[in-house]
């Protein structure tokens, strides 16, 4: 319980990231350039240098992340996930070109459920892609979820939404996070995700409600809601017992300052100066969030064992679901 | 030299201080923590690419699970710089990069920035026609349908006048890769176009303006050269992807849809550029003399339209720039040298047929 946590005892543990725009944007550009140059070949090596600049970047305690992630495992995993969505579409291609009905029918139910089926994957493989990945002082994360609770809790999920016609979304939307991030070890810490999907769906009836009356100046606020939903939801266990948790202070105001500064930087630049934006996002809200609570940066122990496979992370990367 | 730092074992999160010391094979950690003393070797072969170091520099060492040192020392990296030159955890094409300054950085992106516009303003283009051109003819002609009877269901059509008209081009001596199919509908618009695939609509309004018969082969000629050199079909696969790459650089795929959709007004009001357009004048001109027609006739057009009274909606001329400049060219093309022509009783009988009322 969070009660019994007693204010003297709170002590607090910052984030921060020290990033800078410029050097991201070179970073950036000369991985444009060689994924131009390249035909889009370089794209996996490209993402990776991305990645391990931002991890390295960020840090907890005063410490940086580390993304141990190569190009060369994004890329197989990159032709993998190429792959299936080529065989989708060849089997929608081949229902479109039959012109029978019949076929056509059938051949687009299986690209749709194919679609379907390979979200929970994608996200599932995520997880375990970026957690194994990610290191801090040599203590890598990992994901402990299995693929068939993921397919349960996705599948029941989706259904359970379109059959009230979408207000189950924000249930949904927790028991997805839950699955997530509550399998997820960094060493011998676990995560909780203690959100409700009460309190989601009502910061979503809000946010509709007053972005509509406010002509959507609201929404900046709306945004602000969601981001503290589903990060000060997060419950950081420690071996012994203790525990922190996460706090994001970012301000709707600051939200506002940020979007539309980001807007201007786009538009002025052509879209070069898209690196800039990500460097003021994450500055602002890694600079914004602390564990709260016990956290003994000293007492993580590794409890990893070595990795394999790439697959997934580009199959999202394609999909392009924002989940982190 | 030594260096004081971090040392993490891979096994704890405990940062325990430690002595680094460069040595002509590696580097020589000295830890100590509470009871816990010890030394490890690192061999240079085995520590990893360190790039992105500010103030702190780390470096990791090993299999899974890695060691790592974090030194919060400028020196160190300038003392590893010094010591291991060459050595490979050290080479970064990016830090390279980094370390360039702004004028370096500044030269990148503004040569990244000329690539982009110039492939923008002449590698779209490129591409596009090249589309356009390898467009198969028999589904031109089944797009240029659907486009043309769509078009067609808003207008009335005259019918005796459409007859004429085909008539009329039948009669006219083309060099076509396509069998025409026109029509006349009635509007006062003065407005004319073509429609990929041999199609042509022609307002009322422009016929009425006309008093000679060789001002219609004029603009028949005009037309028709949109359509022999895929015009429509150039500037459509043109403006589509340009929106194309609009809607990947900003995910709406649903765009793209509605344009494909929609894209029979789109035609209506297709701007094609300024060279195809002209173009289309030296072509019309082509058609006039390979029937000895009076090549007068395209000038005679030209006025007229530009005559026209102000109150009039000259849309043929609004969407055709630089009336006064394509006289001028085409003025030039018919030159001194007197043509050959002569009457042709054929069309001339079907344009009084078109100028019934």
């Amino acid at each position: 319980m969070t009660t019994t946590l007693l204010e003297k005892e709170k002590q607090i543990t910052h984030f921060s990231f020290t990033g800078r725009g410029s050097e991201y944007f070179v970073i950036e550009i000369v991985n444009l350039l060689l994924t131009v140059l390249t035909l889009g070949l370089y794209y996996p090596w490209a993402k990776a240098k991305s990645l391990q600049y931002l991890y390295r970047k960020t840090e907890l305690a005063g410490t940086p992340f580390v993304f141990h992630g190569t190009g060369k495992e994004m890329f197989i995993g990159f032709i993998k996930g190429l792959g299936v969505f080529i065989a989708l579409y060849a089997i929608l291609m081949y229902g479109v070109l039959s012109e029978d009905v019949t076929t056509l029918l059938i051949t687009y139910g299986v690209f749709i459920l194919g679609f379907v089926a390979l979200v929970p994957m994608a996200l599932h493989g995520m997880m375990r892609y970026r957690t194994s990945r990610t290191s801090w002082r040599g203590i890598h994360l990992g994901y402990r979820g299995e693929l068939s609770d993921m397919y349960s809790t996705y599948l029941i999920g989706f259904f359970l939404t379109i059959l009230t016609f979408g207000i189950y979304g924000s249930w949904f939307v927790v028991k997805l996070r839950k699955q997530m991030i509550d399998n997820v070890r960094f060493g011998n810490v676990s995560l909780r995700y203690v959100g409700d999907g009460g309190d989601l769906f009502l910061i979503h009836v809000k946010g509709y409600l007053f972005s509509i009356f406010t002509l959507g100046i609201y929404l900046f606020w709306y945004t602000k809601n969601l981001l503290h939903f589903y990060v000060n939801n997060i419950v950081v266990l420690q071996a012994d017992g203790t525990y922190s948790r996460l706090q994001c202070q970012v301000s709707g105001w600051e939200v506002l300052k940020l979007t539309v500064g980001n807007i201007l930087i786009v538009v002025f630049t052509l879209g070069l100066g898209i690196p800039l934006t990500t460097t003021r996002t994450m500055s602002l809200i890694m600079n914004n969030t602390v564990m709260s609570g016990h956290f003994d940066a000293d007492a993580l122990v590794q409890t990893e064992e070595a990795y394999d496979s790439a697959t997934y992370e580009s199959m999202t990367d394609m999909m392009d679901i924002g989940v982190i | 030299m030594t260096f004081e730092g971090k040392y993490y074992n891979g096994q704890s999160s405990k940062g325990m201080p430690a002595q680094i010391a460069l040595l002509a094979d590696g580097l020589r950690i000295d830890y100590c923590a509470d009871e816990v003393t010890g030394s490890v070797h690192w061999e240079l072969a085995g520590i990893h690419r360190s790039e992105f170091n500010d103030a702190t520099t780390l470096l990791r060492y090993g299999k899974f699970p890695q060691q790592s040192i974090s030194v919060v020392d400028k020196r160190f990296k300038e003392a590893l710089q010094q010591q291991y030159r060459g050595a490979a955890f050290l080479k970064s094409g990016y830090n390279n990069v980094l370390s360039l300054g702004l004028s370096g950085i500044a030269f990148i992106a503004l040569s990244l920035l000329g690539l982009l516009v110039s492939f923008l303003i002449w590698g779209v283009p490129a591409l596009a026609d090249r589309v356009a051109m390898h467009f198969p003819q028999s589904y031109e002609r089944t797009l240029g349908k659907q486009l043309y009877t769509k078009m067609l269901q808003g207008y009335q059509v005259d019918e005796e006048k459409t007859a004429a008209l085909n008539a009329y081009l039948s009669e006219l001596e083309t060099d076509l890769d396509y069998p025409i199919t026109a029509a006349v509908v009635k509007s006062d618009e003065v407005n004319a176009f073509a429609i990929p695939g041999g199609y042509v609509v022609v307002y009322e309004g422009i016929l009425d303006n006309m008093e000679q018969h060789e001002e219609l082969a004029a603009l028949m000629g005009h037309e028709l050269a949109h359509i022999q050199n895929r015009h429509s079909l150039r500037a459509m696969t043109r403006s589509l992807s340009y929106y194309m790459l609009a809607s990947v650089l900003f995910g709406d795929v649903s765009g793209v849809a509605a344009v494909l959709v929609d894209n029979a007004s789109a035609l209506r009001n297709l701007e094609y550029s300024r060279s195809l357009e002209l173009e289309a004048d030296r072509e019309g001109m082509e058609l006039l003399r390979r029937n000895e027609l009076n090549p007068q006739g395209v000038i005679l057009l030209m006025e007229r339209l530009q005559m026209g009274s102000e109150s009039e909606m000259l849309a043929f001329l609004s969407t055709h720039p630089n009336t006064g400049e394509r006289m001028k060219v085409l003025n030039e093309l018919i030159g001194e040298e007197k043509q050959p022509y002569k009457k042709n009783q054929e069309l001339e009988r079907h344009w009084e047929r078109l100028r019934e009322d």
